[in-house]
């Protein structure tokens, strides 16, 4: 089965062609160019170099964050509009996991994957790696970095920091109590590699079901709850 | 020529389809007034986010109200500009990708376009050329339909649109969001004589162009004013006074702009289209000047997919199509 997949949850975008298990092309940019202009032509420039057409496609892999609200919202909207017109599934994959599943997944590593969600926190999921494939020690959050430092020290293990907050762990968590290492650069990153692998063991949904999760309400609503808790 | 059509731009979440720009066989509209309600106006981030949620639910009662398949789509239109920048996007990146499944063309509209070929739906004999006011939540401008796809912008308002002007007034008094349906009907139990509100003055050498944030703050100071003083503020008269002064700036200069360029159609659009006074001010001076006036029903004034997908005819006719790479705008000249 052809499987397309989609990232751009954050400052780079990716997407990324499997046939089964086999990836067949993957095309990765970091332009700064709005993804809204950029992703869909890599993905059509992909299925015409491989000799595919849209209709080959049996699946449409994403990312469902959390990551930029409108870069998720991009590659989602691009998925649904796929999914809707050939009538086939997708799969919304946690950008945490597909940054797990893309990285340097050696059985027994520690990965801590890191994405710089301001306001003091980070988006992040702790894994292990077992055969091959990373196992979740915990679900995805918004997280203090005192807080992560606190169970990363409880922890007592080395742990590989991945995403684009991986510096600012590096910089920041006291690296006197634990073992921090930065993963290579290249597999540092979410990308729409990652994003297929993780698909492959998840669920499909129907274009309807295909939802973000963003982990953070609208500054709006925030304030209006936080409003409301006040008085 | 069957069009899929998307619009996202504000606060509704539309898809229709419509054959040959003229006959709309689906108009699905999903509002999100409900979500916004309680932030007294359209919070952009909440609205991008409705948008995804329910943008294939509509697509595919679309289909099922027009009893058609996807395989009978001939092209897919999409509000591309302007709009909430969050919210166009959702409408654009799902229309280009299902355009690119389906093989089938893309057609970029930009949203007072839709607005003005709303008319060609409500209307099955109108055709360019005419004279529209084109006057909603977010824009408020005079245009000279010469063609269906060539259109030359006569004026426009200088800061806020005169939907704006509604909405804040409504606001301050109290009455909610959005804010046109319950001035227009307070307005009728007031007198438009009760309060002497300025009429916008533009300087400039434009006669077309329109200002209303004097027209707004004026009603904001007086709402104000009156609470500070404990003075009785009539709401009916200042609602109706209200709507007076708004039609009479939209109405005179459209009149104006249609005798001198000896348009002998005038067709009004957008969600505050809506309003009564303006609507009955308008036939008055139609009748009066021996013009044609076209104004959409209610269902159509406000956005809708329908308008995007009869205006995408047309420009899909005059082979303004789109790759893959189309991007949303906030804003673009029409």
């Amino acid at each position: 089965m052809l499987m397309l997949a989609l990232e751009s949850s954050a400052k780079a975008c990716s997407a990324a062609l499997f046939e089964d298990e086999n990836m067949l092309a993957l095309s990765i940019q970091t332009s700064g160019l709005t993804h809204s202009r950029t992703l869909l032509p890599m993905a059509e420039d992909m299925l015409r170099n491989t000799d595919k057409k849209p209709e080959d496609l049996g699946l449409v892999a994403v990312s469902r964050g959390p990551g930029s609200f409108t870069g998720l919202r991009i590659g989602l909207a691009e998925a649904k509009g796929l999914c809707w017109a050939l009538e086939i599934p997708a799969v919304g994959v946690s950008t945490l996991e597909a940054m797990a599943y893309g990285g340097p997944v050696l059985d027994g590593q520690m990965l801590c994957c890191c994405m710089d969600a301001r306001r003091g926190q980070v988006y992040n999921a702790l894994f292990t790696v077992e055969d091959g494939k990373p196992v979740r020690l915990t679900e995805d959050r918004a997280i203090s970095l005192p807080e992560l430092e606190k169970e990363l020290i409880a922890s007592q293990e080395p742990w590989i920091l991945l995403g684009d907050g991986a510096q600012l762990c590096y910089n920041t968590l006291d690296r006197d109590k634990i073992a921090l290492f930065m993963a290579p650069e290249p597999l540092r990153v979410q990308n729409a590699r990652g994003v297929g692998l993780a698909a492959m063991d998840r669920e499909p949904v129907s274009a309807n079901d295909l939802l973000p999760v963003y982990l953070r309400l609208s500054q709006a609503e925030r304030q209006r709850l936080e409003k409301l808790q006040n008085t | 020529m069957l069009i899929l059509s998307v619009e996202s731009s504000c606060d509704e979440t539309a898809v229709a389809l419509v054959a040959d720009g003229r006959k709309v066989l689906a108009d699905e509209i999903f509002s999100q007034v409900a979500l916004h309600e309680i932030y007294g106006g359209v919070v952009p981030e909440i609205a991008a986010r409705s948008h995804l949620e329910v943008i294939t639910y509509l697509a595919d009662r679309a289909l099922d109200k027009a009893g058609i398949s996807r395989r009978d789509i001939d092209a897919v239109a999409c509000t591309y500009a302007p709009g909430l920048i969050g919210a166009v996007l959702v409408g654009v990146n799902f229309a280009k990708s299902a355009a690119l499944a389906l093989g089938v063309p893309l057609i970029p509209v930009h949203h007072i376009r839709g607005h003005i070929a709303a008319n060609y739906l409500a209307f099955p004999d109108l055709e360019p050329p005419f004279l529209c006011l084109a006057i909603s939540g977010g824009n408020t401008m005079l245009v000279h339909v010469r063609d269906y796809t060539d259109m030359a912008v006569l004026g426009r308002t200088r800061d806020d649109a005169a939907g704006e002007c509604f909405d804040k007034s409504a606001r301050v008094l109290g009455l909610g969001y959005p804010g046109g349906k319950p001035i227009d009907d307070l307005s009728k139990q007031g007198s438009d004589r009760a309060y002497d509100l300025p009429r916008p003055a533009v300087h400039g050498d434009n006669p077309y162009d329109m200002s209303f944030s004097g027209l707004k703050t004026a009603v904001v100071n007086l709402v104000h004013h009156a609470e500070q003083t404990g003075e009785p503020l009539d709401k009916a008269g200042l609602a109706a006074s209200l709507c007076r002064a708004v039609s009479e700036s939209l109405v005179g200069r459209t009149m104006d702009a249609a005798a001198a360029l000896g348009c002998e159609r005038v067709a009004v659009a957008g969600g505050v289209a809506a309003n009564s006074r303006i609507r009955a001010d308008f036939e008055a001076a139609c009748a009066k000047a021996g013009k044609r006036l076209f104004v959409p029903p209610l269902r159509l004034c406000g956005d809708n997919a329908a308008m995007i997908g009869a205006q995408g005819y047309y420009e899909l006719l005059a082979g303004h199509t789109a790759g893959s790479d189309l991007n949303a705008y906030a804003t673009k000249a029409l």
